[in-house]
């Protein structure tokens, strides 16, 4: 395929915000509905409290925190994958850093909702925060449930200024180009950009600094989450192994959700010479490593509950894959560790109908991951006596759908109000692709 | 006032050519300006290199380990309980609320030094020329005293054979 000229990378970018197609429309309109659905449910569980859900002793985690972990999850993956493609000057970057940022954002302000909805009375949600109050009561800063509103609120604020960083030059360009209600948006969030070479030598200069804080951040984010579970000293959860095997769960789902966010921007938009066969290629080879970094983590955990001879524990792991959520054990295992196991193969990587479905598998089996863990953990700890079983009701089930309908709407959104691919790293690497004979012309 | 030179070229290589010459008749202070998204300064020039703004990400991380510090250690002596065993000053678990507050201001200073370094660095470049420039357009700007003296004409000559 030719690759585009540096007009016509503007004139896509800023047709993908202008031109709205059945399908942008269709796709909204779904989602927007099953945030309705999930506002209906959620409004039933304030009115009618807690009781509406499936969860009682000993099972008081159930699917919303499971939806929230894997929303975290999802979330880890954008930033962090962008910044380590940035210092790798990946070509990669410039066809997916734009979504997969996002992507991040989105996906946090997403997960929030969950441990405000789980609460019950979810508008005394600001109990958690650090404020001075009349009553000098403060949040126990030992408890990994206050690192974690710290971690996340740090996360999306530094996220956000990540991606918006990003975003200037692109803003500065929309500023002149587009009219009406736009244009004054545009100038107002441009800052004043103007393309000066003192400005993009500042924004040169700021961004891999931007980048060495986002890293850690986000690794450190998803550690703290695994915390929310391994600093107990409950059964199958007490582990050290936590926290990397939490970021590498985080990647294997993040990489899934981009895989599926980007096959969509691709085929909705016709950005096929921006996003193209050999990104997703790339992708899929990031999902088989990650995939295999969490067989191998399966494993381990196994391996440990029965080597280190606790018998709780090892009654535990001896209930998941054999007990009454064994079919949610194998469902996660054949999704999250065979289904990958064919991006081995050259044409399933080049494939993206192939991919697109690996994709679906791997982000349902990683909820049902969350799910088994939380679930199988609190259902089966110490005493036989509180043993327990937990089933979702349907206002949770449909809270849940709620989050990937609010997920999908504000990206949609996003996209229709921004570069969904950076406009500058685009012209950039196109214009260093016909200068340098080394690089390949479409790696735009 | 003298005004500054402007001269818009429609190629970035033209204006790279442009101010290889500028360079070459002692002209360094030459800047550019280009409304595209398109990271001209790669090719013409490199203003800089702004270490002040590591400073201040530091500055920044310094700022919030400390505020983090004192928010949890004030706010726990200030209750006095003990929860789970743990003292009151318990410092390995601070280490987590640190680190996050300490990233956390790292970055929000490092972006808005970028914010106010910009602005000012934008004044410097002639408000005519950011004018002037539009689209698919790269403006190289010579500041009026270069075009007094001797090496005036040395000047117009680049830019003018800088010109595709």
């Amino acid at each position: 395929m030719d690759a585009p000229d540096l007009t016509r990378i503007e004139r896509d970018m800023v047709g993908t915000m202008s031109r709205t197609s059945w399908r942008y429309w269709l796709g909204l309109g779904l989602s927007a509905s099953l945030v309705v659905v999930g506002g209906v449910a959620w409004s039933l569980a304030l009115r009618r409290g807690l009781g509406v859900f499936g969860l009682d002793e000993p099972v008081m985690w159930g699917s919303l925190i499971t939806t929230f972990v894997f929303f975290i999850g999802v979330s880890h993956s954008g930033t962090l994958v962008s910044a380590i493609l940035f210092f790798a000057r990946s070509p990669l970057r410039a066809a997916i850093g734009r979504s997969a940022e996002a992507m991040t954002v989105i996906t946090i302000l997403t997960a929030g909702l969950y441990p405000i909805i789980h609460i019950g009375r979810s508008w005394l949600f600001y109990f958690v925060l650090a404020y001075p109050n009349q009553r000098q009561l403060w949040p126990n800063f030992r408890s990994p449930l206050t690192w974690d509103v710290f971690a996340i609120s740090s996360y999306v604020t530094v996220s956000a200024l990540f991606l918006y960083m990003g975003m200037l030059p692109d803003l500065a360009m929309l500023a002149r180009r587009v009219t009406g209600w736009r244009r004054p948006l545009y100038r107002a969030l441009s800052l004043g950009f103007s393309g000066t070479d003192a400005e993009w030598a500042l924004l040169e200069r700021a961004y891999p600094i931007f980048a060495g804080v986002v890293i850690p951040l986000a690794v450190s984010v998803h550690s703290v989450v695994s915390w929310d579970f391994a600093m107990s000293v409950m059964p199958g959860w007490h582990s050290s192994i936590f926290a990397p095997y939490f970021v590498a769960g985080a990647i294997f789902s993040g990489i899934a959700m981009a895989i599926l966010l980007l096959a969509g921007l691709r085929r909705g938009y016709r950005l096929e010479r921006y996003i193209r066969p050999e990104h997703f290629e790339m992708l899929s080879k990031l999902l088989l490593a990650a995939s295999l970094v969490m067989t191998f983590t399966y494993a381990t955990e196994f391996f440990m509950a029965f080597f280190h001879g606790s018998q709780a524990e090892a009654e535990v792991f001896r209930w998941r894959p054999t007990g009454t959520y064994a079919w949610v054990f194998w469902l996660v295992i054949v999704c999250n560790s065979v289904a990958p196991l064919a991006c081995f193969w050259g044409r399933v990587r080049r494939s993206l109908p192939a991919l697109v479905i690996i994709s679906v598998l791997v982000s349902i089996g990683m909820w049902f991951e969350r799910f088994l863990f939380i679930v199988t953990t609190l259902a089966h700890h110490y005493l036989p006596q509180n043993w327990g079983f937990y089933r979702p009701t349907v206002p949770e089930l449909l809270i849940c759908l709620g989050g990937f309908g609010w997920f999908f709407t504000l990206f949609l959104l996003f996209i229709k109000i921004f570069p969904s691919i950076s406009v500058a790293e685009t012209m950039e690497r196109q214009h260093a692709a016909a200068h340098e004979p080394g690089m390949e012309p479409g790696h735009a | 006032m003298p005004e500054p030179r402007v001269t818009l070229f429609a190629d970035p290589d033209a204006a790279a050519r442009a101010l290889r010459r500028l360079h070459e008749a002692g002209v360094t202070d030459a800047r550019v300006v280009s409304s595209a998204p398109f990271p001209a300064v790669h090719l013409t020039g490199r203003p800089g290199p702004w270490p002040v703004l590591g400073k201040v990400a530091l500055a920044g991380a310094v700022t919030g380990l400390t505020c983090a510090a004192l928010l949890q250690a004030l706010t726990s002596r200030s209750m006095g309980l003990v929860v789970g065993g743990k003292p009151i000053l318990a410092w390995p678990a601070f280490g987590v609320i640190m680190f996050e507050l300490t990233m956390l201001f790292a970055g929000a200073a490092n972006f808005i030094a970028l914010v106010l370094l910009a602005a000012g660095a934008r004044r410097r470049v002639a408000a005519v020329a950011r004018a002037a420039v539009s689209s698919e357009q790269i403006a190289v700007v010579v500041p009026a005293e270069r075009l007094e003296g001797p090496r005036a004409a040395a000047v117009l000559r680049a830019l003018e054979e800088g010109r595709p």
